[in-house]
Parts: C-alpha cells; structure tokens; sequence
C-alpha cells in the first residue's frame, strides 16, 4: 500500500515546503490587499479632491456670474437714461442692497467716455454739477478720457473725489477695451484700488461693463465702439470677494488664487485655507485655469497632512501588518503540524524496526533466531546449488550447561550464553553467520567453502576458544562443547537433512567423550 | 333657396379654408419650430467657435441662422462649457452648440449632428514626444484640458488616464491653456481644428508639435435638453440643422472660417 519512493518523496518534499508555500501565498494575499486598498484610498482621496476643486471653481464663478448680473442691471438703468444723472443710480444702488453677502463690492461706479474735443464741456458739466475743484487726473493732453464721474454707495472711501482717468492705467484699460468690444462685462487684472488710497497694497480687482447709447446699433465690434459712453464697474477686494461665497473649504486644503497664468508671489489675489509654508513635493495638489468674465485667474488647491488623513483613509498598513503577522503564525502552525507527522513517521518506522529485529533475532545475545537463521540456510542451499558450492553447518552444545546454571543461577547461565555468543561472532568470518537455536545450542552457518578441512580447522579453533576460562562472580570457569558439522552437499541438499546430520553429529561427539567434533555420517544418496 | 344655397356655398368655402388650413399648419410644423416660449441659448468661448473678445465665430454664425430660421426668441449667454453641460442636463438650459456625445450626455440630452473633427495632441518640442504613449509614460509632463470637455475615444483615455495621476490641469477655457502651455506650466493640450489659427502664431508653432489621435473623426451637433425639450420639439430644431446642411448654408458658415477643402471635410461627415 505505500507509494512508490519517487512520489513518497515528493510528497515529504511537498510537506516540508508547505509552510513556505503558505507563508508565500499568504505574504501575496496581503501583499494584494493592501494594494487593493491603498487603491481604493488613493481613489476615494482625489474623488473627495476633484470634488472640492470642481466645487469651489463652480461657487467662485457662480459669484462672478452674480456680480456680472448686478453689473447688467446697472448697465440696464444707466442705458434708459443719461451717465450724469446722479441721483437716480445713486437710488438704484441703494435699491440694491448690498449687505454682507455681496461683501466683495466695494464701488459700484460710473465712467464716461470722454473725447479730447469734449474735455472741457465735460469738466464745465462736472463743476456745475456740485464738484467744483473737478478736473481730469492725470493732467496732460490726451486723445481720449475715460473720467470716474460717480462711486456709490456715497460712504466712506467712496467719497474720493472724482476725475481719475481710468483709461490712463494699462490694467484698467486692457479690460475696458475687452468690454467695449465684447459688450461683455470684463475683469481686470491684479491692482489696488484708488478709493483706497495711494499706499494700498490690498489685492483688487474691476469689473467694467460697457454703456452704449440707447438705439444705436452694436452688433458688430465697430458699432460698439460707436455707440460707446462710457463703463459702470464694481471694484472688489479680492479678500472680501473669497470671504462672500457660500460654503467653506475642507480642513486641510490650502486655496491659492493668482492673476493670469503664472503662479508668482507678485501675481497672487489670494491666499487662503491651511495656508503652509512650504507644501511636499509629493502632496496632492491641482492646478485649475479659470475664466471669470474673459479674465484669467490661475487656482492652486493644495492638500495638507489633516485633509489627507480625513480622506485617505490609511488602512493599508494596518492590512501589512495584520496580514503579515497572521502569515508567519500560520506558516508556524502549519510548520508545526508538518513536523509532528514526520516525527510519528520516524517513531513508527523504527519500531517497526525494532519489532522486525525483535522477530528475528535471540533478545539475550543478540543472534540470529531460528526462524532467520533457517531463513538463511535456504537462502544458501539456493546459491550454492546455482554456483555449485559447498557450504556447512556447523552445531555447537555447551557441554555441562545445566551444572553450570545450577551453580551460577539463571543470570549467570545468561551471561555465560552471552559470552559464548560474542566470542563466536568475534571468531568467525565476516560472511558467516551465527545463530542461536534455543538453550545452550548455538549454529553457524559457513558459505562457500574450499575445502572441508577448513571446517574442521575453524571448528577446532572455536572449540579452543571456547575452552579459554574465564571469570564469573569471582569464580574462574572453565568450559567446553560438542560439535557437529554437515557439509552441503554430501551431508544433505535440503535444510531439514542437513540440521539434521548436523545436530546428530553433534549428539555422537557428546556421546563420545564430550569437548569434540564430529563430522555427520553422509545418509546414502546425499550427494547425488 | 338662395339662402340655402349661400348657406350651402359657407359651409363649403368654411371647409376649404380649414383644408387649407389644416395642410398649410402640417407643412409649417415640419419646417418650423415651437416658439410658445423663449429658449436659451448657450455659447462657450473657444477659438473660432466663439470669441467674447470679438463675439464672433461659427458657433455663432450657427447660432444666429439658427434663430433666425426658427423665429422663435431666443436669449443667448456665454459660460463656460462645465456649466452649460450641467445647465444642460438640468434643463435650465434649452440649446448649445457643437457638442458630442457620450453614454452619460445621451441620458439628459438630444443632438443634431452639423460637422465632425478629428483631435490632436499639442505637444511642446522640449518635451522630446514623438509618439503619443511617450506622453503617457514620462510622469514629469502635465496636460491641459477644459472642464467639461470629452474628446475621441483614445483622447479620452489619455484624459483619463493621467487624470488619476494628478497630471491633469483643468481650465475653464482656452485662452489660459494657451497662456500656460508657452509658460511650461503645461507640456500639451488636446486641440481640435477651430483651435487651428492660434498656431499660426509664431510664438506657438514654434515651439510644438501635433500628434493625431488615431480614432475617427468625432461628429459636433447642436446639444438640446431632454429635459426642457420634448422629442418633438427636438425633432424641429434638428429638422432646421438637416434643412442647413441640405442647402449649404452651414458649408456657407465654415467656408468663412477654413478653406474650402476643410470646411467641406468638416461638413461632410457621415453619423456612425
């Protein structure tokens, strides 16, 4: 029932390897995982990121949107009407209500377009109108003006006296153009606003709409700048234009607005969020360009250590370790069960062994049993008969035995067995094999014999040996035995003859005398 | 008698008018359109589709024919193309121009095909891309793409792609895409041929390249609400698209913006 010793081996090597398999496949388990979920975290993180980019680009051009329509109504109101009718946008403006949500409006005001021709007229108008120190600023010829003429509400800052020509500033001017053109509401770059004084430093930032004469065409470019009189605008602090959106920023996000497309310290708006010194290169970050009333802004979002930790959630490494150590603890367990087996295997096949050994051999002196020694002698009987070979038996009795376990008790008897079977051993060749049939009765068995001669002189030199006294319990003992030798194949060809010549030839050198050897009396036809 | 017989006359002169009646209402349905209300229309600034700055471009010119065809009002905005997808699908919003579809647009929004385009990779010569998967695989390089934009099928993919990298910069149009792709804050965009003129400017050419995508030219239509147009009512404004690509006014329009063999390459497509 075993399996062959190929595929045995095999399997003992499959189960010594189990454990590193098990610890392998379970180390790419978790190695797996924690991939898997380090994934998913990484997902989840920039979704909940894109969203909140997505979602504050959508609120900041949804105000603009909301200031743009201010800007139209104001537009609206002025176009029915004359720019230098004071008191109604002065109304209209209060009709309005700017309260805390429109908190980014500082100005809402009126600029007329102004051609060097009509200078005069338009400073004579002014002065009359009640601002009588009113002149153009800067002062200077140009061929066109385009003079603040109102601020509203007409509070604080706003009081700033009128006059300054908002053509002659590049910024001012690149967006005006824009809004001419376009009809469209435009934005200006970076600035400071002139209601705050000459030393502001505070990031702003006008939104102009065109005021074209009622009933004049401006479908094309050209008409518009035809029927063009000049701008309403709303100026913004930008602080205060971020502070008035709804909603609020996720903790741990850093929120970076800049004018047009570079990202340099002298072009940003604003500045606000987490804000941190310096960001790691490898945190989450986006860049979004937007167009707020045909203006670039440039929106930098960066995410911070509390935003990562809120929204990666980092249980990866808690899957590394827990998977890791539940590997090695199941790899041991598994080594563990793989050794136990082994170890019964080994407890099993040596006593095996041992019960094997225990079946043919004498338990006193260690010999061959009857049962192996017969188990010997057909062997030979078969090799000899192929090979055409002598072989013989030779039967050994202690003489007196009986006397001496009498005198020495049992213990004696044995060791006295013991000795005799050592000294046997010691004294034959290697290819012969000693037995020990039972009582004091030892065999030998002598293969491939020469001659038969040397049966007698191995037989005579045991005998001899035998002979040698010795010491038991203080005692010196002096020994002696019968032999009886069969010779194969002229004493007998099967094993029953030939233990038989053998053991009857033994009992006629007792009969004789006793410390002698006898060779057996060959039956009639035994060496046919 | 007499007055039997005018009575008579009535009834059969009040039939015929309401014949005529009936087919002249039949015939001016299909050419024309709904105008129980006023639509909204929604234009997005982008090269020679629209610009603010001169409020000029194919989009348009479509827009105004279109209108002008329809005799319906129509009150035309300008936002940027994120918000009028989300207007869109909200049925805030009626018409916009030049869209294209996807799997998700179908769901809240009808279209009438008037051109199809193939897109393009711009890519920075410095950036040393003469493949597109060179793009791809060298991390250190950022592309630029407006918000709400989806482009042929493998466009996408890149777009996609990257954008779990955190490659992506998104804008909210072209201009500043522009801007910072000659200031290297960006190594390529994904263009289309209205985007064209721009890189005739020196400052461009110069320092970049166009890689196409390999996928079929992708067809551009008039985008319509489901939600705030009925299938007929979509079925009218498309009527007024086919009835323009029929009589050649829309090759009229982009005859004005491209050469002739463009143009009508850009015209003549044929819906998958």
């Amino acid at each position: 029932m075993d399996a062959p010793p190929r595929q045995a081996f095999a399997l003992s090597l499959l189960l010594r390897a189990s454990p590193w398999i098990v610890l392998l496949a379970m180390l790419g388990l978790t190695a797996f995982a924690w991939d898997h979920e380090r994934m998913l975290a990484r997902t989840s993180l920039h979704t909940q990121f894109d969203a909140v980019l997505r979602e504050t680009v959508g609120r900041m051009e949804q105000r603009v949107q909301g200031y743009e329509q201010i800007m139209r109504g104001v537009q609206a109101h002025l176009a029915t009407g004359s720019l230098r009718e004071r008191a109604s946008l002065h109304h209209y403006v209060e009709g309005l209500q700017l309260d805390a949500n429109f908190s980014g409006v500082q100005t809402i005001g009126v600029i007329e377009w102004v051609s060097d021709s009509a200078r005069q007229e338009h400073e004579a108008a002014m002065r009359k109108a009640g601002f009588a120190d009113y002149a153009i600023a800067p002062a200077g010829q140009r061929p066109a003006y385009a003079p603040v003429v109102q601020r509203e509400p007409y509070i604080g800052v706003n009081r700033t006296a009128p006059g300054f020509d908002v053509w002659s500033d590049a910024t001012r001017r690149a967006a005006m153009q824009r809004a001419r053109d376009s009809g469209l509401p435009a934005i200006s770059g970076k600035l400071a606003l002139v209601e705050d004084g000459a030393a502001a430093t505070e990031p702003s930032f006008i939104m102009y709409a065109p005021v074209y004469a009622l009933g004049r065409p401006r479908d094309t470019m050209q008409q518009r700048n035809q029927a063009l009189q000049g701008w309403v605008y709303a100026a913004f602090h930008m602080n205060d234009f971020m502070a008035s959106l709804y909603g609020s920023l996720p903790p741990g996000l850093e929120i970076e607005i800049f004018d047009g497309t570079e990202t340099e310290p002298a072009s940003r708006l604003y500045q606000g969020g987490a804000v941190a010194a310096k960001s790691p290169a490898d945190s989450l970050r986006a860049t979004e360009y937007m167009v707020v009333s045909g203006h670039n802004w440039t929106l930098l979002l960066h995410a911070r250590e509390a935003f990562l930790q809120q929204y990666g959630r980092s249980v990866e490494n808690q899957i590394a370790a827990a998977g890791s150590l539940l590997s090695v603890v199941l790899a041991l367990l598994i080594w563990q069960m793989v050794n136990a087996r082994e170890q019964a295997l080994q407890l099993a096949h040596r006593m095996t062994e041992e019960l094997r050994h225990m079946a043919q051999h004498d338990p006193l002196t260690g010999l061959a049993n009857r049962a192996l020694f017969s188990d010997r002698v057909s062997q030979e009987i078969a090799l000899a008969k192929r090979q055409r070979k002598h072989f013989a038996l030779l039967f050994i009795d202690l003489d007196n035995f009986k006397q001496i376990n009498d005198t020495f008790g049992h213990a004696g008897g044995d060791r006295i067995l013991q000795r005799t079977a050592k000294l046997l051993q010691d004294s034959v060749r290697e290819a012969d094999s000693v037995g020990r049939l039972g009582g004091d009765e030892f065999v030998i068995l002598l293969p491939q014999l020469t001659d038969a001669d040397s049966v007698m002189d191995l037989a005579d030199k045991l005998r001899r040996a035998l002979r040698e006294p010795f010491q038991i319990d203080g005692q010196t003992v002096t020994m002696s035995c019968s032999m009886g030798i069969a010779v194969y194949p002229q004493d007998g060809v099967d094993e029953l003859t030939l233990t038989k010549n053998a053991d009857e030839a033994m009992y006629r050198a007792k009969a004789e005398g006793r410390d002698c050897i006898r060779t057996a009396v060959a039956a009639p036809g035994s060496t046919a | 008698m007499f007055i039997r017989r005018s009575l008579f006359m009535g009834i059969l002169r009040s039939l015929g008018i309401l014949g005529l009646l009936a087919l002249g209402l039949g015939s001016a349905q299909a050419a024309s359109v709904d105008c129980s209300r006023v639509y909204t229309l929604a234009l997005h600034d982008h090269g020679l589709l629209y610009s603010a700055d001169t409020d000029s471009g194919i989009d348009k010119d479509v827009a105004d024919e279109l209108i002008r065809r329809s005799g319906c009002k129509v009150t035309v905005s300008l936002m940027p193309r994120a918000r009028i997808w989300q207007l869109i699908e909200s049925g805030a919003l009626d018409l916009s121009l030049s869209g294209i579809e996807n799997a998700e647009r179908r769901r809240f929004a009808g279209f009438a095909w008037y051109f199809s385009n193939k897109y393009y990779l711009l890519v920075r010569n410095d950036a040393k891309i003469t493949r597109l998967s060179d793009f791809e695989k060298n991390t250190q390089l950022q592309l630029g793409v407006i918000r709400g934009f989806r482009y042929s099928e493998s466009a996408n993919s890149l777009v996609d792609s990257l954008q779990e990298d955190n490659r992506v910069n998104q804008s909210g149009g072209l201009a500043p895409l522009y801007q910072a792709f000659l200031q290297n804050h960006i190594q390529a965009m994904i263009i289309e041929p209205f985007d064209f003129p721009a890189l005739e400017e020196e400052k461009i050419r110069s320092i970049s390249a166009i890689l196409p995508f390999r996928d079929p030219a992708v067809p551009h239509g008039l985008i319509m609400s489901r939600k705030s147009l009925t299938e007929a009512q979509q079925a009218q404004w498309r009527g007024l698209i086919d009835a323009m690509l029929q009589d050649g006014s829309m090759l009229r329009i982009f005859k004005k913006y491209f050469k002739p063999d463009l143009a009508a390459a850009l015209v003549n497509f044929s819906v998958p």
